[in-house]
């Protein structure tokens, strides 16, 4: 998937990911697209959550074993 | 309007230590305006000194348990608490607990606010979410 930027929060536990994804939007602009790759299992669950709250779009996911993927496009 | 969260924290262990700081700074992340008011034993953990313990167990266990942490990455409760901080969530501690245990404002870590339970329960009646952690 088309991708402007990658955060890695590979060996990072709850609540960390989703506190460096809410530092990470900010360098963003509006459209574009944000990797975030991470192994919490909690990711699974609280990305999409985080995403429904704060209005950036979860626009895919794919999950490679223990690997996550989120593809987060900028509100 | 912005959301608004409350958390009460009057245990001074140290899993009634990390959860507010895991909840407020993911609240925080979904731009939630924290407030956590801490009473009772939990007013210690704002001590800049603060080392929070097990509860029911000895200091060596939580040192062990400490080392563990470190290990898979969890961060120490001082920083935890200064990444909250960072994050816009605000500390409070109860201006009567104070007064019974002995702890001055210059004990405190630097950006934690005294308040009355007055001041408290006025951003908690705005808030959507308290939640009690004791």
């Amino acid at each position: 998937m088309q991708k402007d930027a990658t955060l890695d929060a590979r060996g990072l536990m709850c609540p960390m990911p989703i506190v460096q994804l809410a530092k990470k939007v900010k360098e963003l602009n509006s459209g574009q697209v944000l990797e975030l790759l991470a192994d919490d299992v909690g990711a699974k669950e609280d990305v999409p959550a985080w995403c429904s709250r704060t209005g950036h779009q979860l626009v895919g996911t794919e999950e490679n074993g223990k690997l996550l993927k989120f593809y987060i496009k900028m509100k | 309007m912005t959301d608004k969260m409350c958390m009460v924290v009057s245990e001074g262990t140290f899993d009634k230590a990390y959860m507010p700081l895991i909840m407020g700074t993911t609240a925080a992340s979904m731009g939630t305006e924290v407030h956590v008011f801490y009473t009772f034993f939990g007013t210690k953990l704002l001590k800049k000194t603060a080392k929070p313990k097990l509860p029911g167990m000895f200091r060596l266990f939580t040192g062990m348990f400490l080392k563990r942490m470190k290990k898979v990455g969890i961060l120490s409760h001082d920083e935890m608490v200064k990444q909250a901080m960072d994050m816009g969530v605000s500390f409070y501690a109860c201006s009567t607990t104070m007064g019974l245990m002995g702890i001055q404002e210059s004990d405190l870590k630097p950006g934690v606010k005294v308040l009355g339970a007055a001041a408290f329960l006025k951003m908690a009646g705005e808030s959507k979410t308290t939640l009690f952690i004791g």
